[in-house]
C-alpha cells in the first residue's frame, strides 16, 4: 500500500521529466553557448596576450616567443614617445570629454521642455553618434581642406586660405579632433542629461516655487544633483571611449602631424602591425592600457556610489 | 444640474499622482513664454549647425570634383551621379581621341555617359562594391548569431537562479569594456594559425563576441520587464518551458529583439579596428575601404563622399526607427527610459 | 494671517472644465475643507490659489491684494503635497531649512528656525535622516515642517493624508488640527475623506464636477444638503431618497406606504409640485426609527452590526431602492420580517427631482 502510493508520483516525476526538458538542462542550453564562445574569443586572448607581454616576439618573425620578465613594460615606461602618447590621449579625452559634458548638459536644458518638434530636433541631433567614426573622419578631411573645405570657408569666407589649416600643425590637429568627437558625441551626453532631466518629478519644482527658491537657487539645489549621477555615466562612458579612440584620428590625422594625435590605441596599432611588428611589446602596452582603463572606471564608479547616497 | 455636466477626465479616480498636465503661473507668464521660444529657436539653429556636416556630404557626394574643389565652396551646382558610378565601378581614364570616339557611340548605357563625362570607360564592379557586399554579410551573419545566443542567454539569466550570477553578468559586460586593440594581437595570431585571417567567418565570429555582451544586457533588461505571470500561466496550463520561451517570452520581447538587432548591426556595420588589422583582400569590409578610395588624379571627394553616403543612408534610417531606445542602447541597457 | 477671495474664478483644460467659475471668500484663520469625489476640481481650486496653475479666467485676492498672476513664491503660502513632494537628496534638516536658504536667510537664523519647528513637531530625531528611510507619516510631518519653518499667511494641503495608513491617518489628524489651533493661520485643506472634513474643517466647500455644491459649516453640509448630490455624499451611508407622489399633504411611496409631510413643509412642498407631483423625500438613516406604531412598513433585505447600533438595510416594496435605518443593537432583525418605522418630522428633508434642489421650509417665513 505505501508503496504504491510512493511510486506513483515517482512515476509521474519520471513521466514529466521525459516531456519537460528540466530547467537546469534549459538554462545550461541557454547560457553554455555564449559562455563558450566569450571565453574563447575574449579570456583565452587575454591570457595570451598576458603571456606575450613577458616575452620578446615578433608575428613576422619565425622564431617562438622568449621569456624576457618585465622588459617590455621598463622599456615602454622608459620611453618618450609613449608618455608622449599618453599625454595625448590624457589631453584629447580632457578636452573632448569636458565640452561634450558642458554642451551635452546645456543643449539638454534647452531640449528639456517640449515644443512643437523638439522629439524631431533631438532625433536629428543623434545622427552624428550612429555614424562610423572613421568614415566620418575621413570626410572631416575634406571638410577642414584649407583651401575647398567649408570649415576655414565658414571661419573666413572672404579669404579661407588665410584661416590655419587645421590639420597642419599640431595644435591645431589636436583641435580638429576634437571637435569632430565633439561634434559625434555631444548628443550622447545630451540624451543621457535628458533622460536624467525628464526623470525629476515636477514636484519637486513645485515645492520649490512654494518654497521660493530662485531659478538659480532651483538648478543648482534640484537639477544638478538629481542629474549628477546620469551625467557622471555619460562622463565614464566618454572618458573610456576616449581611451579606446582609433577610428577617427584614423580617418582624419592618422596619427599626424608628427605624433600631435598619436593617441595610445594608434601607438599600440603601430607597434604591433607597422615596422618591427613588436608583438611583445604590444602586447605590454596593451595591458597597460587595460589597467588605466579599470582603474578609471573604478574611481568612477566609486565616486557615483558615493553620489548617490545611502 | 450635475447631471448635465460633462466630467473632465484630465483626473484619474483613486490617489492622485503628483500632476500629469499643469499650467504654472510663471510658465504662462509673457517673459516665460518669450524665454520659452528663445530656447526653441536656439536648439533648432544649434542642431541644424550641427547637421551641416551631414548635409555636406550629401552635397558633394553628388557633385563632380571640379565642383568639390571649387572656391568658394559651392552650394548651388549641378548635380551628378559621377561620384556613385566611379565609386561602385571599375574604371580606365580613357585619351581624348577615345573620349570622342565613344562620344559618337549612340548606344551607351547612362552609367557609360556619366563616366565619359569625366573622361573615362568602365571596366566592371569595383572593389568597393565588393566590400560593401561583404559589410552586408558580416554585419548581417554576425548581428544574427549574437541575437540568438544574447536571448537564450538573457532569458535564462533573467528568469533562472543562477550560481554566480552577478559574477558571470559582469564577466559578460567586462568583455565589451575591453579596447579592441588590446585582444586583436592575441586574435591575429590564434586566427593566423587556423587560418580564420581574412575570412568571413573569422570576423563573423569576432563580432558575435564583441556584441553578444551587449546583446545580453540590452535583452535581459528587457525580458526583466515582462512580467512572469504570463509564463506562469502557461506553464499550468501545460506548456513546457521551452514552449513558453518560444511561444510567450519572444513574442513580447519583440521590440527589444528589434532593438538589439539593429544596434548590433550598426556597430558591426561601423566596425573598422578589426577589420582593419584581421583582413587584408578575401573579407575586407567597407569601413577600412573608404579611406583608401583613391582616384588617379588626388582624393576623389566626391567619391568618398558617395561611399560615406551610401554607407550612412541606412544608419540614418535606422536612427530615425530606434529613437525611443536609442539611450539603452548607447548606455548598454544601463539606463532605461 | 490671510484671507482668501476668489472671484469668479475658473479653468478649462481645453473645452472642458476643470473648475466652473466660483466664488468663495476664506476668513482670516478659518480651516476650509475642499470636499469632493476624485476629479471634481478640488485640487485644481487649491493649486490655482497656490499659482502652480494658473486661472483661465477670475481672480484670486490674497488679504485684497490681486495675486491671480503672481508666481508661487511671491504669494506667501505655503503648501503641502500629498505625496510630500520632500527633496530625496536633501536630509529632513535640509528640506525643512531649503525655503529659509532660497531667501538667503543668515545661517544662525536659519538653524533656529529649523530646531523651533522641528521640536514643535516633536521631530527632532529624524533630522539627520533622508525622506527614503522614514515612513510616511514622519515624511509628513517633515513635509509640514517645512510648511510651518516660512511662517507664511496661509496653509494649502492637497490631501495631506491621503498617502498615510489608516493608523497614522488619525494621529496626523489631529496634530494638524491642533496645530491648527495653536497657530491659528488660515488653512485650506483637500480631501475626498468626508470623515477628515467633517472632523477638521470649520466649513467646508463640497465640490463635484467642477462645480461647488454647497457651501456650509460641517452640520449644515450634514443636516441640511443644498441638493441631491451632498445629500447622497455626506455621510456613510449618504441620505436615504426616496421619490414618491405628493398630493394633498401625504407622500405615496406606492401601495399603502404614505408619509405626511410635516407642518413646516407643506407650504414649500405645495408651490413646487403645484399641490401635487413627484417628490424626493430625504432622511439621514439615524432619523427613522423602527417602533411598531411607524407609519412605513418595510421588510428586512439586510441588517449588520456597527458596534453601538445595527444597521438594518429595508426593503419598502415597489421599486423603492433599499433605505437605511438604524436600529437597537439588542434586538435581532431576521430576513423578511416585517418592520415598521416613523421618521422624525424634525429630521426630513425634501427635494424637486427636476432641479435636484433641497426645499427651503418657506412656511416659516410665511408664518
Amino acid at each position: 500500500m505505501t508503496a504504491l502510493t510512493q511510486a506513483a508520483p515517482t512515476q509521474a516525476k519520471q513521466r514529466a521529466q521525459r516531456r519537460h526538458m528540466s530547467d537546469g538542462a534549459l538554462v545550461r542550453l541557454f547560457i553554455f553557448p555564449t559562455l563558450i564562445i566569450l571565453i574563447l574569443w575574449n579570456v583565452f586572448p587575454l591570457f595570451y596576450s598576458l603571456y606575450l607581454s613577458f616575452t620578446r616576439y615578433s608575428v613576422i618573425a619565425n622564431r617562438a616567443p622568449e621569456w624576457i620578465g618585465f622588459s617590455n613594460y621598463t622599456a615602454i615606461l622608459s620611453r618618450p614617445t609613449f608618455w608622449q602618447s599618453f599625454a595625448t590621449t590624457g589631453v584629447y579625452a580632457l578636452l573632448s570629454v569636458g565640452l561634450q559634458t558642458v554642451l551635452g548638459f546645456s543643449l539638454a536644458m534647452l531640449l528639456r521642455q517640449k515644443f512643437k518638434g523638439s522629439g524631431f530636433i533631438t532625433t536629428l541631433t543623434l545622427i552624428p553618434m550612429m555614424l562610423s567614426p572613421v568614415v566620418v573622419g575621413m570626410f572631416w578631411k575634406l571638410i577642414y581642406n584649407p583651401s575647398y573645405g567649408i570649415f576655414n570657408f565658414l571661419l573666413n569666407p572672404t579669404n579661407p586660405r588665410l584661416a590655419t589649416d587645421m590639420l597642419a600643425n599640431p595644435v591645431s590637429a589636436m583641435l580638429a579632433v576634437v571637435i569632430v568627437d565633439v561634434w559625434m558625441w555631444t548628443p550622447f551626453v545630451m540624451l543621457l542629461c535628458l533622460s536624467g532631466l525628464n526623470a525629476i518629478p515636477d514636484y519637486l519644482y513645485e515645492a520649490a516655487a512654494i518654497d521660493r527658491a530662485s531659478a538659480w537657487f532651483q538648478f543648482r539645489r534640484i537639477t544638478l544633483p538629481q542629474v549628477a549621477p546620469l551625467l557622471l555615466i555619460a562622463v565614464l562612458f566618454r572618458t573610456i571611449e576616449a581611451i579606446k579612440a582609433f577610428d577617427l584620428m584614423m580617418g582624419l590625422t592618422g596619427g599626424g602631424p608628427g605624433k600631435s594625435t598619436e593617441t595610445v590605441s594608434i601607438a599600440l596599432y603601430r607597434l604591433a602591425f607597422s615596422g618591427q611588428f613588436n608583438t611583445g611589446q604590444a602586447s605590454a602596452l596593451a595591458y597597460i592600457v587595460l589597467i588605466i582603463i579599470i582603474c578609471i572606471s573604478n574611481v568612477y564608479i566609486r565616486y557615483l556610489n558615493k553620489l548617490r547616497g545611502e | 444640474m450635475t447631471a448635465t455636466t460633462p466630467r473632465p477626465t484630465f483626473e484619474q479616480s483613486g490617489p492622485r499622482l503628483p500632476v500629469v498636465e499643469s499650467i504654472r503661473v510663471d510658465r504662462v507668464h509673457p517673459r516665460a513664454r518669450i524665454a520659452g521660444s528663445v530656447r526653441a529657436t536656439l536648439a533648432i539653429i544649434l542642431s541644424l549647425i550641427s547637421l551641416i556636416p551631414v548635409f555636406w556630404i550629401v552635397l558633394t557626394a553628388f557633385k563632380t570634383p571640379t565642383d568639390v574643389t571649387a572656391i568658394p565652396p559651392k552650394l548651388i551646382f549641378e548635380p551628378s551621379l559621377t561620384g556613385f558610378v566611379s565609386l561602385l565601378s571599375d574604371m580606365r581614364l580613357l585619351s581624348q581621341a577615345e573620349q570622342e570616339e565613344r562620344s559618337q557611340q549612340p548606344d551607351l548605357s547612362w552609367v557609360d555617359q556619366i563616366a565619359l563625362q569625366i573622361g573615362r570607360a568602365i571596366n566592371g564592379p569595383s572593389q568597393y562594391a565588393r566590400q560593401l557586399g561583404n559589410s552586408v554579410i558580416i554585419a548581417g551573419t554576425s548581428t544574427l548569431l549574437s541575437v540568438v545566443l544574447g536571448l537564450l542567454s538573457a532569458y535564462a539569466f533573467s528568469r533562472f537562479n543562477i550560481p554566480a550570477k552577478g559574477d558571470l553578468l559582469f564577466f559578460i559586460l567586462s568583455t565589451r569594456m575591453l579596447p579592441p586593440v588590446v585582444v586583436t594581437i592575441p586574435i591575429f595570431l590564434m586566427y593566423r594559425s587556423i587560418g580564420l585571417h581574412d575570412t568571413h567567418f573569422g570576423l563573423i565570429m569576432l563580432y558575435t563576441v564583441f556584441n553578444l555582451s551587449f546583446s545580453v544586457w540590452l535583452l535581459k533588461g528587457f525580458i526583466d520587464e515582462i512580467p512572469r505571470e504570463y509564463e506562469e500561466a502557461a506553464l499550468v496550463d501545460g506548456y513546457t518551458r521551452l514552449q513558453t520561451f518560444f511561444r510567450i517570452v519572444i513574442p513580447q520581447a519583440r521590440t527589444g529583439i528589434a532593438a538589439t538587432t539593429v544596434f548590433c548591426l550598426i556597430f558591426a556595420w561601423n566596425e573598422y579596428a578589426f577589420a582593419l588589422m584581421l583582413t587584408t583582400q578575401n573579407a575586407r569590409t567597407a569601413p577600412p575601404s573608404i579611406p583608401s578610395i583613391l582616384g588617379s588624379g588626388g582624393i576623389e571627394w566626391n567619391t568618398i563622399a558617395a561611399g560615406a553616403l551610401l554607407f550612412l543612408i541606412p544608419v540614418v534610417i535606422v536612427t530615425f526607427a530606434l529613437r525611443q531606445h536609442l539611450l539603452r542602447g548607447v548606455t548598454f541597457g544601463a539606463v532605461r527610459k | 494671517m490671510a484671507t482668501i477671495t476668489l472671484q469668479q474664478v475658473e479653468k478649462k483644460f481645453g473645452s472642458a472644465y476643470a473648475v466652473q467659475p466660483m466664488d468663495l471668500t476664506i476668513q482670516d484663520g478659518e480651516f476650509v475643507v475642499l470636499l469632493g469625489p476624485s476629479g471634481c476640481g478640488k485640487t485644481t481650486t487649491l493649486r490655482m490659489i497656490s499659482g502652480l496653475e494658473a486661472v483661465t479666467s477670475g481672480k484670486i485676492l490674497l488679504n485684497g491684494r490681486d495675486v491671480t498672476w503672481l508666481h508661487p513664491s511671491e504669494r506667501d503660502i505655503a503648501f503641502v503635497f500629498q505625496f510630500f513632494a520632500l527633496y530625496p537628496h536633501l536630509t529632513a534638516r535640509e528640506n525643512v531649512a531649503f525655503p529659509l536658504q532660497a531667501q538667503s536667510v543668515p545661517r544662525d537664523e536659519v538653524t533656529k528656525r529649523v530646531n523651533e519647528v522641528l521640536k514643535l513637531l516633536q521631530i527632532e530625531h529624524l533630522a539627520n535622516s533622508r525622506p527614503a528611510a522614514l515612513s510616511g507619516g514622519d515624511q509628513q510631518r517633515i513635509a509640514l515642517a517645512r510648511a510651518l519653518v516660512r511662517r507664511p499667511s496661509a496653509f494649502l494641503m492637497d490631501e495631506p493624508l491621503g498617502a498615510l495608513d489608516a493608523e497614522f491617518r488619525e494621529t496626523m489628524r489631529a496634530e494638524i488640527k491642533r496645530l491648527h489651533l495653536s497657530i491659528n493661520a488660515t488653512t485650506v485643506y483637500v480631501t475626498h475623506d468626508q470623515v477628515e472634513a467633517m472632523a477638521m474643517s470649520d466649513r467646508i466647500v463640497v465640490m463635484s464636477a467642477a462645480v461647488v455644491q454647497q457651501v456650509g459649516t460641517p452640520a449644515e453640509v450634514y443636516y441640511d444638503p443644498a441638493n441631491l448630490f451632498v445629500a447622497r455624499f455626506i455621510g456613510s451611508p449618504g441620505m436615504n431618497l426616496l421619490k414618491g407622489r405628493y398630493s394633498e399633504g401625504v407622500v405615496s411611496f406606492g401601495g399603502s406606504k404614505r408619509l405626511p409631510v410635516p407642518a413646516a413643509w407643506r407650504a414649500a412642498v405645495d408651490q413646487v409640485t403645484q399641490g401635487g407631483g413627484e417628490l424626493i423625500v430625504g432622511f439621514r438613516p439615524e432619523a427613522a426609527s423602527v417602533r411598531a406604531d411607524g407609519e412605513l412598513e418595510a421588510t428586512v433585505y439586510a441588517s449588520d452590526l456597527h458596534g453601538g447600533f445595527s444597521m438594518l438595510h429595508l426593503d419598502l416594496g415597489h421599486e423603492n431602492p433599499i433605505v437605511h435605518v438604524r436600529a437597537s443593537r439588542q434586538e435581532i432583525y431576521p430576513i423578511d420580517a416585517l418592520v415598521r418605522f416613523s421618521l422624525d418630522p424634525n429630521m426630513v428633508r425634501f427635494f424637486d427631482p427636476r432641479t435636484e434642489k433641497a426645499l427651503q421650509p418657506v412656511a416659516e417665513v410665511a408664518l
